[in-house]
């Protein structure tokens, strides 16, 4: 490797430009990491403007426009800013290291991912100051909405996301080939960590998924016209004037759009079972179990897009269909969360700022799950479709699941990426004032769905609605407050974090064997794996020969 | 200590969540609204059932929870010493897959047979239903009934009769919603497809809901309001209302003008989302307005495309008297 740094011409050794050229997934990781953190302020201030918005009645602190164009960035971005690409920035930092490999499979194809994301992000970020302002049709671009919609806002959007595809399919076969073909000596399938496990199906799954967004995007361009030089196209296959089908559309997005879900839940998932068991100085309960799930979930998960639907008119016996295979989808997820609890049972638990989250997580994500069960059931989900009911449904799941798994790792993972540990204390009341904040934004979202309050509506005059709102409104800014509470944190530790060595939680894995922050080429040796907890399996060893040393 | 505190925080926090709101406000519930349809009423059934299961599972799972987070703390003991060397259980693994598959025939078998009380219109007087159909447009619903009465965004129906709605959209229009909570759940109104979908209210009342599905920016204004009046005052609304219609109907005109143009240049014509049309010379032109409304211009969409000559009349004849 050293021979390998002389080569290496110097002006890709600057402080700067290092990281611009850089092919080391941690780096990339890191790159993947901070801009996703970077989008999820952006997109999370802007949740914090639309709810003043909210807040009251017949309020015009937002334009009709403008409000629009901050829910459709809001949740696009969310989703494909920050919870796929931060899972994507904690999978290449980790999996090479979790299964003692010294890089990625395609090293310069992982930064081609990242800087796709990168310019994708930027691209839907500039399309503010496009002709006619951003797009205005929400994260689903519904037609015809999206395709009659003026400007340019809404064709940047598409090419944003096509962008962005392409990033994560370059990525996810990244992924799939490293985690097939460079696991170390010893580690088979199911000696693998649970969070490669979920990487390998976010892998999958975006691949299979990914194509069908495209086509379905393609099609929206087109259908909005393209013209390159003499040439022109347009099509109308979402426009009922012309013979086409608006819900054509929506078949391809939810068939992406379900699995989605899971490609950003699973890896959250992941991480939960890697902090539990650490934190609970217990092995996880059911290994196989909850890999098989895993697998499970991917699987039913490209199985049950049409219940994002039942409101379009579907022949009765498809939505039953659904139903019941949205249903099927709980029983792998219940399983999940049994075993969870299962592996706190009899352990001896710490409670530091990773595992506080892993808990929140917990807490949380069984409410955003149950909820879900009044959404399967397709005639309630005609009460309930589209309402807050069900912005609070996935908001349970995506932030009180997701965003506190995120927050978990970067706590718990911290230390490993840049050798110092967060402030637990900072970390400890930011946990708090994320709970309490994220529960008075989110639950009386339940209550206003069921009282009749549509998602999406800029401003309302039933004033009975008011109460909720400003409850809700009032919960997002004790999250905004958790957050900027984080980046004090970061900032903080950066300049005096605790230094704490190579392993500070004593953990399992292999991420933990080798020095923290890691070599570039991450190991001297890497220990052969006899079971999925090499590293505890190895201090057992060193105590057992101690211990032989000891006098009796 | 320290996790007694936790423990309390964890359970007044939903007490708390739960109070506050309520003490402020009524706007929403732990249930869908007051049913005033079988089919509404059939939906609530179907989620106070389900709730059951949900709140037991709830309860359990954060039971246990807290009570593994207070029983397995670490309290004295060493930080990284080990807890039970338990690797799983194959005997509980296989009952906690097993629960929510019952739990889940339970919901699934409960949601079937209540189906039919939510799906099927009351076939028995099929004779004396009322089938009106509803055509979603940006930003405005229309009411079409079997005589060809038109009304905008405030439909009138008998007490105790079926009514069934046909809901669509006009080609060249977005996808739009119907949602009245307390007459049943949401149809989308989809250009080119005709959705069904109805209610039997048994009390005379208004019950009011709006658009559910993003459709522009003035989404938030596409309300809509079902009055549901007694059976022989219906039939003399629908007679006069149809007369009126026939001699160029100012009331009707006076709908369309608050529902469809106001929606976006304000119920004086000062301007909104779309510009000042007060003192505009088009009010007072049947021709130019015709025009206009059946073909939109820039960003205002065609909100009369399909619209009758008896409607563009009733417009023309109310703009006559009251244009701004």
């Amino acid at each position: 490797m050293a021979a390998r740094a002389e080569t290496v011409p110097a002006w890709q050794r600057g402080k700067v430009t290092s990281w611009l050229v850089t092919t080391d997934h941690k780096r990339i990781g890191i790159l993947y990491i901070w801009t996703s953190l970077v989008f999820l302020l952006i997109s999370g201030l802007m949740a914090i403007l639309f709810r003043i918005q909210l807040s009251q009645a017949n309020s015009d602190f937002l334009s009709p426009q403008r409000y629009n164009e901050l829910i459709t960035f809001h949740g696009t971005s969310m989703v494909f800013l920050v919870g796929v690409p931060i899972l994507a920035g904690f999978a290449n930092y980790l999996v090479p290291l979790m299964i003692g490999a010294p890089d990625m499979a395609f090293p310069r194809l992982n930064a081609l991912s990242y800087w796709m994301f990168f310019l994708g992000g930027a691209v839907l970020l500039l399309s503010f100051f496009a002709k006619g302002g951003a797009a205005q049709a929400g994260w689903t671009a519904y037609p015809p909405l999206s395709t009659q919609a003026p400007g340019h806002g809404q064709d940047l959007w598409i090419l944003s996301l096509h962008i962005l595809t392409v990033s994560s399919i370059a990525g996810a076969i990244n992924f799939i080939v490293t985690i097939h073909n460079l696991r170390t000596s010893g580690m088979t399938w199911t000696r693998m960590p649970l969070f490669v496990w979920s990487i390998a199906i976010f892998g999958w799954l975006l691949v299979a998924i990914l194509p069908v967004l495209s086509a379905g995007l393609t099609m929206l361009l087109l259908d909005r016209g393209v013209k390159i030089g003499p040439w022109s196209i347009e099509t109308h296959f979402f426009d009922a004037a012309q013979g086409g089908a608006p819900v054509l559309y929506q078949h391809a997005f939810w068939f992406f759009g379900h699995p989605e879900v899971y490609v950003i839940v699973l890896p959250a998932f992941g991480i939960i079972s890697e902090i539990l068991p650490v934190f609970s100085r217990k092995p996880v309960f059911g290994y196989k179990a909850i890999a098989a799930s895993t697998v499970a979930i991917g699987f039913f998960s490209m199985l049950v897009w049409a219940h994002h639907m039942f409101t379009v008119g579907l022949p009765l016996s498809l939505q039953a269909y659904f139903m019941i295979a949205s249903m099927v989808i709980a029983v792998p997820t219940g399983m999940k969360v049994f075993n969870w609890l299962a592996t706190l049972w009899r352990g001896n638990l710490s409670f530091d700022t990773p595992m506080l989250y892993a808990l929140g997580f917990l807490s949380l994500f069984v409410i955003g799950g149950l909820t879900g069960i009044y959404l399967a059931a397709f005639p309630i989900d005609w009460q309930l479709h589209d309402s807050y009911f069900v912005v609070a449904h996935f908001h349970y799941t995506l932030f009180g699941g997701v965003v506190f798994a995120i927050f978990a790792g970067l706590f718990y993972w911290w230390p490993k990426m840049f050798g110092r540990r967060l402030d637990e204390r900072l970390g400890k009341v930011q946990f708090w004032l994320l709970f309490i904040g994220f529960n008075l934004a989110f639950f009386p979202q339940h209550l206003l769905g069921l009282g009749g309050m549509p998602r999406r509506i800029y401003t309302y005059s039933n004033e009975s609605w008011e109460g909720y709102n400003m409850v809700s409104t009032a919960g997002s800014w004790i999250m905004g407050v958790a957050v900027l509470l984080f980046l004090v944190n970061v900032i903080r530790t950066w300049q005096s974090g605790a230094r704490v060595g190579n392993d500070p939680w004593q953990a399992d894995t292999l991420e933990w064997y080798t020095t923290s922050p890691p070599p570039p080429h991450n190991f001297d040796d890497v220990p052969y794996v006899t079971s999925a907890r090499p590293l505890y399996d190895l201090r057992r060893k060193l105590r057992e020969q101690r211990g032989d040393r000891e006098p009796a | 200590m320290r996790a007694r505190l936790v423990v309390s925080v964890l359970l007044l926090l939903p007490v708390a969540l739960l109070a506050a709101p309520v003490a402020l406000a009524d706007g929403g519930g732990l249930a869908p609204v007051t049913p005033e349809s079988p089919n509404a009423g059939g939906i609530r059934d179907s989620y106070l059932f389900v709730s059951i299961f949900v709140v037991g599972i709830f309860l359990l799972v954060e039971g246990l929870l807290i009570a593994f987070i207070v029983k397995y703390r670490r309290q004295k003991r060493d930080r990284f010493e080990d807890g039970a060397p338990i690797h799983g259980s194959s005997k509980l693994e296989l009952a906690w897959t097993a629960f929510p598959v019952v739990i889940l025939f339970l919901v699934g078998a409960f949601v079937f047979w209540k189906l039919p009380v939510i799906t099927d219109t009351p076939t028995a007087e099929a004779g004396d239903r009322l089938e009106i159909r509803v055509t979603g447009q940006q930003f405005y619903w229309q009411f079409e009934y079997p005589n060809g009465v038109i009304a905008i965004d405030h439909m009138r129906a008998p007490a105790g009769v079926p009514v069934l709605l046909k809901v669509t959209a006009p080609d060249d229009d977005v996808i739009h919603s119907w949602w009245i909570p307390a007459l049943g759940g949401k149809i989308d109104a989809i250009p080119g497809k005709v959705n069904e979908t109805w209610f039997e209210a048994e009390n005379v009342g208004t019950y009011k809901g709006q658009c559910a599905e993003l459709c522009g920016l003035e989404h938030a204004a596409m309300t809509a309001e079902v009055e549901v009046m007694p059976q022989a005052e219906f039939a003399t609304w629908l007679d006069t209302r149809r007369a009126d219609q026939t001699a160029g109907s100012v009331v009707l005109g006076q709908e369309m003008w608050e529902g469809v143009c106001a929606k976006c240049h304000g119920l004086e014509g000062q301007g909104g989302i779309g510009r000042k049309i007060a003192g505009s010379a088009t009010l007072k032109s049947p021709q130019a307005l015709e025009t206009l409304v059946r073909n939109g211009i820039r960003t205002m969409p065609a909100v009369g495309a399909d619209w009758t000559s008896e409607q563009i009349d009733a417009l023309v004849s109310y703009l006559e008297e009251n244009a701004p």
